[in-house]
């Protein structure tokens, strides 16, 4: 049965399902973390299996079909939100990443280091991961929740590895700017500071 | 500090991994840092697991390949 019409032959299509399709749970699951709404999600994964098939004939052999999925998907996020012009990046010299560490100094010398230290941290970031905006967002969900590394991440982004680190940081550094706010509305970094035993300033 | 999140990520070449590790063991300064940067990089890894995929979907993507020509 096999029907070489070389635009879909049969055993072209078997390879996509033995290749492609068992990804599907993880595709919805960047999908969400992309839009945050459940049906919207949903219909980013119907457009990138729709996308991925038509254009399976371009899958390098041996390559990583969950990468490529991913890219799809981000590239196809971006169509709906109309954000197809490359973002701009600043480059506002964190480059390396030590700005976050400066604010965890920051943090030690006001307390919150102590309160973030007893509270879980996932509720907090997972809103605040909702609200990063893009393209920060993308370069962090992509190596801290789906496991990528720098280099396979510029290739789902199409861009340098240097950008992915640049924006990864900085994108990690205002996750935890938010995280200082959520100690602070917890009410407990000014108690912790030593404002007086016991003292309540809420 | 400059190379901590490299060295969080695992994105070092070998020798620099353990260059930071040794510097880790005997810093004081740098080591809650580190421990910080572990504790912050887990949590983080934690957001949107939870999410299972509806298996109404997958039937809904399956049918939409079939009409493009997917035959399963």
């Amino acid at each position: 049965m096999d029907n070489d019409d070389g635009s879909g032959s049969v055993e072209a299509r078997s390879d996509f399902e033995r290749q492609v399709l068992p990804w599907m749970q993880d595709v919805y699951r960047f999908a969400l973390s992309l839009t945050r709404d459940g049906s919207e999600a949903e219909d980013l994964v119907q457009e990138t299996y729709l996308r991925a098939f038509r254009s399976w004939r371009t899958f390098q052999p041996g390559s990583d079909a969950r990468r490529w999925l991913f890219t799809i998907c981000r590239n196809a996020f971006l169509r709906q939100r109309e954000r197809q012009r490359r973002e701009v990046l600043e480059d506002d010299g964190d480059t390396d990443g030590s700005t976050s560490f400066a604010l965890h100094a920051r943090m030690q010398s006001d307390g919150s280091d102590r309160i973030l230290a007893r509270v879980d941290l996932a509720p907090a970031l997972d809103k605040a991961l909702a609200e990063l905006p893009e393209p920060f967002k993308s370069t962090v969900i992509l190596v801290d929740v789906e496991d990528q590394s720098y280099e396979e991440a510029s290739e789902v982004l199409g861009v340098p590895i240097g950008t992915v680190r640049s924006r990864l940081f900085r994108g990690r550094r205002q996750l935890q700017e938010k995280l200082i706010d959520y100690a602070r509305d917890a009410g407990f970094a000014s108690a912790a500071a030593g404002n007086g035993d016991g003292d309540d300033n809420a | 500090m400059a190379q901590l999140w490299d060295y969080l990520d695992q994105e070092l070449t070998p020798e620099r991994m353990t260059a930071v590790q040794v510097h880790l063991e005997i810093c004081v300064n740098c080591l809650p840092h580190a421990q910080y940067g572990q504790r912050f990089l887990a949590a983080l890894h934690t957001c949107g697991k939870d999410c299972a995929m509806p298996e109404a979907l997958r039937e809904r993507v399956m049918e939409c390949l079939k009409r493009e020509g997917l035959m399963s």
